[in-house]
């Protein structure tokens, strides 16, 4: 890192010479882009042999024929272009300060995309699958982050989001077999047993201002206990197994567009919760940003007392959101069992709810934001999957690690500070 | 006035908790369980052990209870709660609470302690070691699945790189490479090179919807058989495999039995007796006979191997049903060296 020592210096002297440059440099950006350049060459050009070359099949996941032929890339000429193509994104992250960021996002993009080609260098990668099985891992992590998002933007800290879809991931299978096969009622169910769970934060939260915190954990403890003692005394029972069939929703077809080469199977051809998940993204960002409700959300959660002094209901506004932040954590949960494996295991959210809380905190509080953090998420997780699989020199503990580097990278490098609601986490006492 | 609901919710979910552990009663034998995570009815180790207790509950009259840990600190305090209520036996389930179970042994030399999934080296003398060789069964199963699959690729992957898990993914990476050797075949297997130690692991033994990605990934990259050595995780893997039509060996336990809603997929299991050999343990508590050291569960004296092919009986062609005794055979008298050929 010595290199990046006289950066700081010279980057003064020219902001002081240079009067008719309107826009100061932005050397990290810059020399950021360099490195990658830097680092392509290094890590992969030097290592991968003439000749080989990489294929990244198109086949997507679920078994169709081919609809597009397999890409074949040289894997050295490929990798060559992609680092001559980052120092390009240096050059004009010099030329564009305004743009610096986009650029340096496109060199790291060009990164990953050097990660692949040598990961796959003489083998091959089924890359549209890796993309479908991203945008189905964002889902839970979205829908938890929205559900973030509604709680904290009425300034209500929700760290029970793991237990709130924990519970309704369970209330998801009961309501389904209970109800004779119907997913419906399933998805109904989780969404009240999000809404239950919700109420209770909001009781101890809002109306007895207990710290929030200690009541999310507190919430958070009951629903590991509560649902592994029902699981383990019916769900898993053999007597009451039917309970715990309850399937899953069938993939979505959306006609004439799946058949779009790449962008079919990709958008139109997929989990019926990533659909769902979608919807809400745009209708949250419209609740929140363009109606009276959402106004009224925000206001209270930025600064309570002056919207109280307007006439706006506090307690009543955090409730509302709260509550709505519970049937989207519910939403989240049903996924898990209605979505994806069609049964309930004890703790089987696994953390995802903590992680959508990052994505929430990533994607600077708003519904599209914790949208893309997610699809990043998603995607460190199924790329590692993939390197894994490919059996790249990397053990898999650090690869695992994949999803946390990148979150920590793009937050101190890209996004700037994140700045939560200013009431955040404080009661509200009239 | 404040602190009520915080009190009320701790202590509902302190009940909840309370709930979540065995009945208690009786003035018997006196045995006691920890299991690791995943619970109790994990289809996993915890289900395995755990059944060796309800049999010697019912067949022994002895008095069994479990202690569910749900997290890495929970070890020590749920040895420690077996230790205070003078049980007679310990058993701790799980590589993850080796430590654990260490400490506890030394500082209370007269308390008697079963670890399944973990062995002492030197051996304690009050702790008896239940380990399996898993490799031997895992063998068959490769070779099985070496025999079955249509597109030339076979897949397995891992909870957490434990060697307890890793054992499984070798001696079933060695079957398929044996398979190679005899019949001049290339069958791939994703997920596991015991060479490199570089495998997949969903990094956790929780979360089933893990074991449904790293399952379809497998898939997506051309495997139709494939073997999660995860725990519960193995169920997600599972339900992808009936949506795509592909077949699960399962482990620990039968999975046709464990899970029958996945039995139109479920090729085999690879077995491990563990309610066999906590059960003998138990028995020889009961008879005075304890005593510490290794408890080495074989295929040659049944403790491991693979399940009934149950809805895959017909399928299974007979050819290769006569080649996997065989090769059992020849595993049981050493001729074939599981190590020999996975470092081949």
């Amino acid at each position: 890192m010595s290199q990046l020592q006289p950066v700081g210096p010279v980057s003064a002297d020219l902001l002081e010479e240079a009067a008719p440059v309107v826009e100061p440099k932005r050397w990290g950006p810059v020399v950021a882009s360099v490195l990658v350049a830097l680092a392509i060459a290094v890590l992969f050009i030097r290592v991968v042999p003439d000749g080989v070359v990489t294929t990244f099949r198109m086949a997507g996941g679920q078994g169709a024929a081919a609809r597009v032929a397999p890409w074949v890339i040289p894997s050295r000429p490929g990798l060559v272009v992609l680092a001559l193509f980052a120092l390009a994104m240096a050059v004009w992250a010099y030329r564009a300060p305004r743009r610096a960021n986009l650029a340096l996002g496109l060199a790291l993009l060009s990164f990953v995309g050097a990660f692949l080609i040598w990961a796959a260098a003489g083998k091959s990668l089924n890359l549209l699958a890796m993309l479908q099985s991203t945008l189905v891992r964002a889902v839970p992590l979205t829908l938890a982050a929205l559900s973030g998002v509604m709680c904290e933007r009425s300034g209500v800290i929700n760290i029970a989001i793991e237990g709130m879809m924990l519970t309704a991931a369970f209330g998801a299978v009961l309501g389904t077999t209970l109800s004779g096969g119907s997913l419906w009622i399933g998805l109904l169910v989780a969404m009240l047993t999000g809404l239950l769970m919700a109420w209770v934060h909001g009781v101890l939260s809002i109306k007895y201002k207990v710290d929030q915190i200690v009541s999310g954990t507190v919430i958070n403890i009951l629903a590991v206990g509560l649902t592994s003692y029902l699981s383990g005394r019916f769900l898993q029972d053999p007597a009451f197994n039917w309970l715990n069939r309850a399937g899953t929703f069938a993939p979505v077809k959306i006609p004439v567009l799946n058949r779009i080469p790449v962008i079919g199977p990709l958008l139109f051809e997929g989990n019926f919760f990533f659909y769902l998940t979608i919807a809400l993204v745009i209708g949250l960002s419209i609740l929140l940003f363009r109606t009276r409700f959402g106004l009224r959300v925000r206001a209270v959660g930025e600064h309570p007392r002056a919207a109280d002094t307007l006439g706006v209901n506090v307690y009543l506004m955090r409730y509302a959101a709260v509550l709505l932040g519970g049937v989207l954590a519910g939403l989240g949960g049903a996924y898990f069992t209605i979505g994806s494996v069609g049964r309930f295991d004890e703790q089987m959210t696994a953390g995802r709810g903590f992680i959508g809380l990052a994505a929430m905190i990533f994607g600077n509080w708003t519904p599209a934001g914790a949208f893309g953090a997610s699809l990043l998420f998603g995607f460190a997780d199924s790329l590692q999957t993939r390197l894994q699989i490919l059996g790249i020199p990397i053990p898999s503990e650090f690869l695992l690690m994949a999803p946390y580097i990148v979150t920590i990278v793009v937050i101190s490098g890209l996004v700037g500070r994140a700045t939560p609601p200013a009431a955040d986490g404080q009661p509200y006492e009239k | 006035m404040r602190r009520l609901p915080i009190l009320t919710g701790i202590l509902v979910a302190a009940l909840a908790l309370a709930l979540a552990a065995g009945p208690a009663a009786a003035q018997t034998l006196k045995v006691g369980m920890v299991t690791d995570m995943g619970g109790v009815d994990d289809k996993s180790f915890n289900q395995g052990s755990w059944e060796g207790i309800v049999r010697a509950i019912r067949e022994l009259g002895i008095h069994g209870r479990y202690l569910e840990s749900q997290q890495q600190s929970d070890y020590a305090r749920n040895i420690l709660e077996f230790i205070e209520q003078d049980y007679d036996l310990i058993v701790t389930v799980g590589f993850l609470l080796g430590d654990a179970t260490l400490h506890y042994a030394k500082q209370f030399p007269d308390q008697k302690f079963a670890i399944v999934d973990y062995s002492y080296d030197p051996p304690v003398e009050n702790i008896r070691d239940i380990l399996f060789a898993t490799d031997e069964a895992a063998f068959l199963a490769g070779y099985l699945a070496a025999g079955m699959t249509q597109t030339g690729v076979v897949g397995t992957f891992g909870g957490i790189a434990l060697p307890t898990v890793t054992i499984f993914m070798d001696g079933f990476e060695a079957g398929v490479k044996y398979y190679n050797q005899v019949k001049g075949t290339n069958v791939q297997v994703l997920g596991w090179n015991a060479k490199t130690e570089q495998g997949l692991f969903a990094g956790n033994f929780e979360s089933t919807d893990d074991g449904r990605r790293l399952a379809e990934a497998l898939m997506d990259e051309g495997a139709d058989i494939i073997m999660p050595v995860a725990g519960p995780v193995g169920l997600g893997a599972a339900a992808a495999a009936q949506e795509r039509g592909a077949m699960i060996i399962g482990v620990d336990s039968d999975w046709y039995l464990t899970a029958p809603e996945f039995g139109d997929v479920i090729l085999t299991s690879v077995v491990k007796k563990m309610d066999q050999a906590v059960f003998d343990v138990i028995q020889s508590v009961a008879d005075g006979t304890f005593t510490g050291g290794l408890y080495w569960g074989t295929l040659a004296m049944g403790a491991v191997d693979i399940a009934p092919f149950h809805e895959f009986e017909d399928d299974v062609p007979d050819w290769l049903k006569e080649e996997l005794e065989q090769v059992r055979q020849g595993i049981i008298s050493g001729e074939i060296d599981i190590d020999a050929i996975l470092y081949s």
